[in-house]
């Protein structure tokens, strides 16, 4: 079976998974070594993390890039000029008010088939379509309901493995109550401490974390916020709860599915890069009243301008303190800088709020 | 009537004008109305001028004059009742819409971007972009924010329009942070230009690039939702027959320009410098708030170029070294310090070729429009542009490519790499890199000996007899 990695959540799992391919949602590491173009000056680190990936090969039958940031269109033309590996670049427009930019994307995505056909799937009839998103869609509805027993962490990582292959899918089960370590797909144990099960996790001030997409190192962050005392209840990194697609609606899956699968992923993800972006802020605003977030981590990449341009509106509209990490593409000192900010956040959040003399 | 006894064509400094408008009035030099010396702009703060050499003649002054009286345009055109329309980012197609109505008159906000420069940093724009979250990260265009803040440049237009989807993430980011402070924004979609498969219905573009037919179809949906904006705020239709005009308006700017651009990029000795030459194709992304006048300044530029091409004179010594140039300068002071190099400027990519391809007069007007709107380079993979630049580094004769970078322009990170990796997989021109800040007094040194090392570099090459060979190319360098 052909494996085919991508990055984006706009790409749908579930579009692949019905192909017949094995779908890699890439967590990247931080560019070592010589990178190519991850240190460049004006490269997002994420972007150029992404292009030394794959030029230094990633074992894919093919790559799906998105258009959702203008690097990343950058370096799907430049795979697509020195790598070997073939690219797939989505139109996802930004807009989102028109008929025309859905079907835009809903061409796409048949245009995506098209691809995933000439790379050894197989298109997939209406049935077998609806039935891999159900399963998927049931898979997330159990991930999304055992969060409050799992740590950050284990959450994140539970997300991730929803963007992968569909076997072991059933592991998803929402009337299980998980425990740890949890047997997930790909036959990993978890690693994390062992936790009486149906006990859900207590303590720590709730924050949420929000930004664009996070390299492999980042997740070390949820596991900082716990050890200062906090908890990220709110994953709204790209790879998090924020991109999830809408659940499907049973009786529109059958007329016909692809379009269902559209709509649940074009018209229900909140991002920095629509225009206007005012549903990003309706998506945190519930979130964050529902989950009783205390305060927002923000973490952004150096170049990264969609969301860098969010910062200053997010903390003058946001209830809550907003603390902001950015990071840059070779910055040793980052671990260190991040730890302490992330403490004098929690710090401050727990110092109760001092009358004005 | 306008020549001098000093009409050897030359570039001279913001003093030497002074000399020379006295010169060129006494000789019955006649001006529009927004003419007069060039020393008035700095008194008006804009004291770059001080710092750039400019052409000499007549032409080239009503030109600057043009340029830099645009904001007084603008507010008279308020104060008339005309109604103003800020056109982001789109580079020169809503405007031809625009300037179809009558009582219409669109700008280009994003021009903003050059008045740290020109004012040298005098504007107080950059730092209210900072005020507002948008620090030097960005692309200089950042200064447009700090235009619409303090309102101390432009009048605030009553709509504004913005594309996006495959346009730079710093406009993109920059126009939200702009609607977020309360100015609405008509967004519409310019999708990534992609080739079409092979079974697929596909368009030629003007420009040369194809692209599917569903795209164009895409464009033309979005430029009618513009078309009922623009409507319902003049109170006027845009029927077929009033953008038709409108488009052959344009194009009568479009065809001189190309002249202009043809003439002097492919003469021996330079007739009119790359500054000049890079204002004049600016012209064409929204006529600078004056369609008429720019068709009159570009007709008197062309007329001058060739009158020195006929005499056999130029600017420049006719060994400059023939130099491409990619994308846009933020500081327009470098264009001068391409040739005090040694180098001219033969064949430009400024990020808007598509506003300078002739917009098909053949089809229904909006299908036209939305061909060229895909038909801009920057829609499209950095490949493709790469393959527009190689062929217009054969039709020109250029001998060397320079790739200026844009400070925080998301575009910039990766496009010189592929760009390169073209040229020289198509030619053996060499290519470099440069960054070109606002104000690059303080990086002037690096600059020059980049570019000294360019130049001496083809010299060289010529000195051996090889010359820099472009594949295709009918010049011999």
């Amino acid at each position: 079976m052909n494996t085919i990695a991508y990055s984006s959540p706009f790409v749908p799992v579930e579009w692949i998974v019905a192909h017949g391919l094995r779908p890699h949602w890439l967590r990247l590491r931080a560019a070592a070594g010589r990178p190519l173009v991850a240190t460049a000056r004006g490269v997002c680190p994420y972007a150029g993390a992404l292009v030394d990936a794959a030029l230094a090969g990633i074992e894919a039958a093919g790559v799906v890039l998105t258009t959702i940031c203008d690097q990343m269109r950058y370096a799907a033309a430049l795979l697509a000029s020195r790598g070997s590996c073939p690219v797939f670049l989505l139109n996802v427009p930004s807009t989102w008010q028109t008929a025309a930019v859905r079907k835009l994307y809903l061409d796409e995505l048949r245009r995506l088939g098209r691809f995933l056909v000439q790379l050894g799937g197989q298109s997939p009839g209406d049935a077998d379509l609806a039935q891999v998103m159900l399963a998927y869609d049931r898979a997330r509805l159990a991930v999304r309901a055992a969060r409050e027993w799992l740590s950050a962490r284990q959450f994140a990582d539970a997300l991730a493995e929803l963007r992968g292959p569909a076997w072991g899918l059933s592991q998803f089960s929402p009337e299980r109550k998980w425990d740890c370590p949890l047997p997930f797909p790909n036959e990993r144990k978890w690693d994390c401490p062992l936790r009486s099960p149906n006990v859900p996790l207590a303590g720590g001030i709730a924050l949420a974390i929000l930004g664009g997409p996070l390299l492999e190192a980042d997740y070390a962050l949820f596991d900082l916020v716990e050890q200062a005392g906090g908890r990220v209840v709110l994953d709204a990194t790209e790879g998090g709860e924020r991109t999830l697609p809408a659940p499907f609606d049973p009786a529109r899956i059958a007329s016909p599915p692809l379009e269902e699968l559209a709509h649940a992923y074009f018209d229900a993800i909140a991002d920095a890069f629509r225009r206007p972006n005012d549903k990003l802020y309706e998506w945190l605003g519930r979130e964050l009243a529902t989950r009783q977030v205390r305060g927002i981590i923000f973490r952004r990449y150096v170049w990264c301008d969609l969301w860098h341009a969010e910062l200053q509106r997010l903390k003058q509209w946001s209830p809550v303190p907003v603390l902001e990490l950015d990071a840059g593409p070779d910055d040793t000192s980052a671990p260190n800088r991040m730890q302490g900010r992330v403490e004098a956040f929690l710090e401050m959040l727990l110092t109760p709020a001092q009358p004005v003399p | 009537m306008n020549n001098t006894s000093n009409d050897t064509p030359q570039r001279i400094t913001l003093a030497e004008w002074e000399k020379r408008y006295a010169e060129l009035r006494a000789a019955g030099l006649c001006e529009p109305a927004y003419g007069g010396p060039l020393r008035r702009h700095v008194d008006d703060g804009d004291r770059r001028l001080l710092k750039l050499r400019m052409d000499n003649s007549a032409a080239s002054l009503r030109l600057w004059n043009f340029l830099l009286t645009e904001e007084e345009r603008l507010h008279r055109y308020a104060a008339e009742g005309k109604r103003l329309v800020g056109t982001m980012k789109d580079l020169g197609t809503v405007p031809v819409m625009a300037y179809s109505l009558s009582n219409l008159v669109a700008f280009y906000p994003d021009g903003a971007w050059w008045l740290p420069c020109v004012m040298e940093n005098g504007s107080g724009l950059l730092p209210l972009g900072d005020s507002v979250g948008i620090d030097d990260s960005f692309c200089p265009v950042r200064a447009l924010l700090g235009a619409f803040l303090n309102r101390a440049h432009f009048p605030l237009p009553g709509l504004l329009t913005c594309s996006v989807g495959a346009t730079c993430d710093d406009l993109s980011a920059i126009a939200q942070r702009l609607e977020s402070l309360g100015f609405p924004i008509l967004w519409w979609e310019i999708p990534h230009r992609r080739h079409p498969d092979p079974q697929e219905a596909a368009v030629e573009l003007p420009g040369g690039f194809r692209a599917p037919a569903d795209q164009v179809a895409l464009v033309r949906s979005e430029l009618e939702r513009v078309q009922e904006a623009l409507e319902a705020y003049a109170g006027q239709r845009l029927t077929d027959e009033r953008l038709s005009a409108g488009i052959a308006r344009a194009n009568q700017v479009r065809r001189s320009l190309a002249a202009l651009r043809q003439l002097v990029f492919t003469a021996k000795a330079c007739p009119l410098p790359a500054l000049e030459m890079l204002i004049a194709e600016m012209l064409a992304i929204h006529f600078c708030s004056d369609q008429n006048e720019t068709i009159a300044v570009v007709a008197e530029l062309l007329e001058e170029a060739g009158r020195r091409v006929q005499a056999g004179a130029g600017v420049l010594q006719r060994d400059a070294v023939r130099v491409f140039w990619v994308n846009p300068v933020a500081d327009l002071r470098v264009m001068n310090l391409l040739e005090d190099v040694g180098g001219r400027a033969c064949g430009t990519d400024y990020m808007f070729c598509h506003a300078l391809d002739i917009i098909p007069e053949n089809l229904p007007p909006l299908e036209a429009l939305a061909r060229i709107a895909l038909a801009d380079p920057m829609v499209g993979s950095a490949v493709d542009r790469a393959q527009r630049i190689c062929t217009d580094v054969r039709r020109f004769g250029a001998e060397a490519v320079v790739v200026s970078r844009i400070p925080g322009a998301s575009h910039c990170a990766m496009e010189a790499p592929l760009i390169g990796d073209v040229v020289r997989a198509q030619s053996d021109v060499p290519v470099l890199e440069i960054e070109v800040p606002p104000i690059s007094d303080a990086m002037e040194p690096t600059l020059r000996t980049r570019l000294e090392a360019l130049v001496e570099t083809v010299k060289e090459h010529r000195v051996r007899g090889s010359g820099f060979r472009v594949r295709g190319s009918g010049f011999r360098v």
